[in-house]
């Protein structure tokens, strides 16, 4: 079905800003209602969720992680995401996922914790909220023995708890910092440093099983609470803490429970992710008729992330401001497996991970707790400018092999009206239908977003 | 495709930076006094300098060796009476040896290494650290690259960076800037703007669809035209596809030594070489580390080869985040200990000297009891290196680029002559922000205004 030059560009805005790239056919499918069928996605019940019942539960992937499996998870895990990613019909909500993945940004590399249960923690704490409670996104990412192993916080003991004071030990902000610096309130939120060692308090005792805790029954651990959350009492400094000018009494775990309530709903922490939000989906220079309308919807819900991303669908931006942004690696690797129809194979993950970190987005290996970065030049560069072109070429190879298909017929599927006469024209006449695949998936259409 | 070599490429240093007492190890130093050094410790540098023609126009390549690589059995210790008996098994015969000194010798799978250093154009640094001295890989290669005196924030900036921000214009290295090759390591983080350059092995997408792809971005899309014609500028530098069938690391060090070479390349180059973290079966004259070191050996060999005429000019330093444990592990491996060698290869490079106080292996002498005692601060290093090869002003040394490291001087004598004709004014010429700011706190600072 041949769209009006609106439509198209509609879907076109649909498909690249918002998704994870067309299909073949997809613009048509999609018709003339491209914002209404972004906003059906988010709006279908259980749209987020990985319905495989291989992938471990809870308990199993803290426990195979200390056990010599978690790399086995970890590629598991990656694979059933990227069939996610592809199955999607626009992608709005896998881009969602992968947006607060990264907002929660940890690194498989730092300790087999992670490694082994990244996969679990982003289908059971980030799907499972993505379009629920931002403050159940935050206790349930906290409460993970992989953040807690991320940021350092398993040996954080209050210096005044009955083991700080046996063993002389202290506190280690380094789990607090980044959940007021990253998490909620963001950088020059109003927080102090003292504010920062106050939370390091709070989150005293928040701690998991290590192996040789579940070995020797040290710390409370034991076979059966192998790798997973535990709140350790004794290490957690007791009395009341004073963070961000209100007293938050003794209550133990309870007490950071509180804390992140109210951080999860304060008014710093609601600009903080407007902002970012509209950063990532439609300009690197966000203002605020565009950051405030969400950062009101998001005050209005108490955080409902549905409410803040069809919020973000009704910006005028969203759909009138220039596709300025680039694609990022990793989407554009997902949006050429989804034209393509088909991804690496399972035993061949490196096919996956060598592009990727050539360009320096692999996925789950974010360097810094920061995430990986939304700024155009970050992506857009003269190094990942040639090297996308070698990469999209490796991509056809290892996705097809060698192309029957006709390009330009793939491009129409792609694009519709929206593609360029420009792009067209360049599309046939060599000698190798990759190499016109290469032009598809570089060309300026397919890149910016 | 299966048979290529990048299929195993993952990164075993970093699995192992998850290995158990990583993260224990950070509790251990917390409960021990720093203690000062002692007297009588055996010391060989401070000789005269050589007086030679100054360089103009100063090359500086910056190795990051990742995982923390074994100091003591790269330049062995022979002179120390404790070696023998405290690395056991993994020991290297005094015989198989490349003799430096009457003390030292290297590594006999480093011969390159060791021809530049009896030609005067390699030295040691021995018993460096960062200054944390912290066994943590992650908090050590931070500490390492933002030349912090400790842990600031996560997005703190490199302080080659600051380098480049605070040199007044005109200076080449000004002028140039910096490259980053493969990694986006921390080191070159910030505001100031560098260039990256990739090895791969990805196949080059060439003529005729190169040609369509340039044109296509000409006609569409001038920014990414611009990208793309400098990206495939700097590979033409690099020489990128023309190495044949080498390793990336290798391809990497040509390819720095190529760029910084250029009259028009950049004056810094950065690369970074995984693979020391050798917890277990570590080898002695052969095994892995010998692996690892002769690919290193052979690697600083062909930057040289590439660097070509602009050797005489040129400074590689390499450093790691720290050593290993003066003891053998249970595994025939070492685990993560504070002080370790720093390498120095160039022509620039007052070379054919293992410099640094040497402090001893007896169970008296060792840092907790465990590793080797750093004697040398590696900002000394760096600060030596800055100030008499890129003749970077104190005030820069000791503010901006290196914050409160007054008491780790420049350390005298790594370079062959002082260079007076880079000599940099003692003011910064720009604002050399220790953090980069975060977009978010941009934003509310612009609300604000």
């Amino acid at each position: 079905m041949a769209l009006s030059l609106q439509a198209a560009r509609e879907a076109l805005i649909a498909f690249q800003r918002f998704g994870l790239g067309a299909k073949p056919g997809g613009p048509a499918q999609i018709g003339g209602g491209a914002k209404a069928a972004v906003r059906a996605e988010v709006e279908t019940a259980n749209i987020a969720a990985i319905n495989d019942p291989t992938l471990p539960s809870y308990p199993k992937a803290c426990s195979e992680s200390q056990k010599g499996h978690a790399e086995d998870l970890r590629q598991q895990e990656l694979a059933a995401r990227v069939d996610k990613h592809i199955a999607a019909q626009i992608g709005f909500v896998e881009r969602l996922v992968i947006f607060w993945a990264n907002h929660f940004s940890m690194s498989v590399n730092k300790d087999d914790a992670i490694r082994g249960t990244m996969g679990q923690w982003e289908r059971d704490v980030v799907r499972a909220n993505v379009l629920g409670r931002f403050g159940r996104m935050l206790q349930g990412t906290i409460a993970h023995p992989a953040m807690i192993a991320y940021l350092d916080n398993q040996d954080s003991i209050g210096p005044n708890s009955p083991i700080g004071l046996e063993w002389g030990v202290g506190l280690n902000e380094n789990l607090a910092r980044e959940i007021l610096e990253l998490h909620t309130l963001g950088s020059d939120g109003g927080y102090t440093e003292a504010d920062v060692t106050a939370l390091a308090k709070i989150i005293t005792g928040w701690s998991f099983v290590r192996s040789w805790e579940a070995d020797g029954g040290y710390n409370g651990g034991t076979n059966q609470n192998r790798g997973r959350f535990i709140y350790r009492g004794n290490w957690h400094e007791p009395g009341p803490v004073t963070l961000m000018g209100k007293s938050y009494p003794a209550l133990g775990q309870q007490q950071a429970e509180l804390v992140f309530q109210d951080l999860a709903v304060h008014p710093a922490t609601a600009e903080h992710i407007a902002f970012k939000l509209v950063r990532h989906f439609i300009t690197d220079e966000p203002t605020p008729a565009m950051v405030n309308p969400l950062k009101q919807k998001f005050l209005q819900t108490k955080g409902n992330l549905m409410a803040v991303s069809l919020a973000l669908l009704d910006l005028p931006e969203a759909w009138s401001a220039p596709l300025t942004k680039l694609r990022t690696p990793y989407e554009m690797t997902i949006a050429q497996y989804r034209a393509l129809g088909a991804r690496y194979e399972n035993d061949n993950i490196w096919a996956f991970s060598e592009p990727l970190n050539a360009l320096h987005q692999m996925a789950w290996e974010a360097p810094t707790p920061e995430g990986h970065a939304d700024e155009t030049p970050k992506w857009l560069n003269p190094d990942a400018m040639r090297l996308r072109l070698d990469i999209a070429e490796f991509h056809n190879r290892v996705c097809v092999g060698y192309y029957q298909g006709n390009v330009v017929q793939l491009a129409d599927r792609l694009f519709n009206a929206a593609l360029s006469k420009q792009t067209r024209d360049r599309l046939t006449g060599l000698e190798y239908p990759n190499d016109e695949l290469v032009i598809l998936f570089t060309s300026p259409e397919f890149q910016r977003r | 495709m299966t048979d290529n070599p990048a299929k195993n490429a993952t990164n075993p240093h970093l699995r192992c930076a998850a290995a158990e007492g990583c993260a224990e190890s950070r509790l251990l130093m917390s409960r021990r006094a720093m203690l000062g050094v002692t007297a009588g410790l055996f010391s060989w540098a401070y000789m005269p300098r050589f007086a030679e023609a100054a360089s103009t126009d100063p090359r500086l390549l910056v190795v990051v060796l990742r995982g923390g690589t074994d100091g003591i059995n790269m330049v062995v210790p022979l002179g120390d009476p404790h070696y023998v008996s405290m690395r056991g098994s993994i020991a290297i015969p005094a015989a198989s040896t490349i003799p430096l000194n009457s003390f030292f010798g290297l590594h006999p799978a480093m011969p390159k290494f060791g021809a530049m250093f009896q030609a005067k154009d390699a030295a040691v640094v021995h018993a460096t650290c960062v200054p944390m001295r912290n066994r943590s890989h992650f908090d050590a290669q931070d500490n390492l690259e933002s030349g912090l005196p400790g842990k600031l924030s996560a997005n703190s900036t490199g302080w080659l960076n600051r380098l480049l921000t605070a040199l007044p214009a005109g200076a080449p290295v000004k002028t140039h800037g910096a490259i980053e090759i493969n990694d986006a390591p921390l080191i070159l983080r910030g505001p100031a703007p560098v260039l990256g350059w990739s090895s791969t092995w990805f196949e080059a997408y060439e003529n005729p669809g190169l040609r369509l792809v340039r044109s296509l971005y000409r006609a569409r899309d001038q920014e990414m035209y611009d990208m793309l014609e400098r990206g495939l500028e700097a590979n033409r530098l690099a020489g990128g596809y023309n190495d044949g069938d080498i390793s990336m690391l290798r391809k990497g060090f040509r390819g720095a030594g190529r760029l910084i070479g250029s009259p028009n390349g950049p004056r810094i180059a950065v690369l970074a070489v995984d693979g020391w973290d050798t917890h277990s079966d570590q080898g002695g004259t052969t095994g892995f580390m010998a692996d690892v070191m002769a690919e290193l050996d052979t690697a600083i060999d062909d930057f040289k080869t590439a660097v070509g005429a602009a050797w005489k000019d040129t400074v590689m330093v390499a450093a790691t985040e720290f050593g290993r444990t003066v003891r053998t592990n249970g595994d025939d491996g070492t685990d993560h200990g504070v002080g370790t060698v720093a390498l120095l290869a160039g022509g620039a490079v007052n070379g054919g000297k293992v410099f640094g106080d040497w402090p001893g292996l007896a169970p008296n002498q060792l840092y907790e009891d465990s590793d080797l005692w750093p004697t040398t601060d590696l900002r000394s290093v760096f600060k030596g290196v800055l100030r008499d090869h890129l003749g970077v002003a104190r005030n820069l040394l000791n503010g901006p680029i290196f914050p409160d490291s007054a008491g780790a001087t420049p350390f005298r004598n790594l370079i062959k002559s002082s260079a007076p004709a880079g000599a940099s004014s003692a003011v910064a010429s720009a604002p050399v922000p220790l953090r980069a700011e975060p977009a978010i706190a941009r934003y509310r600072r612009e609300q604000r205004a």
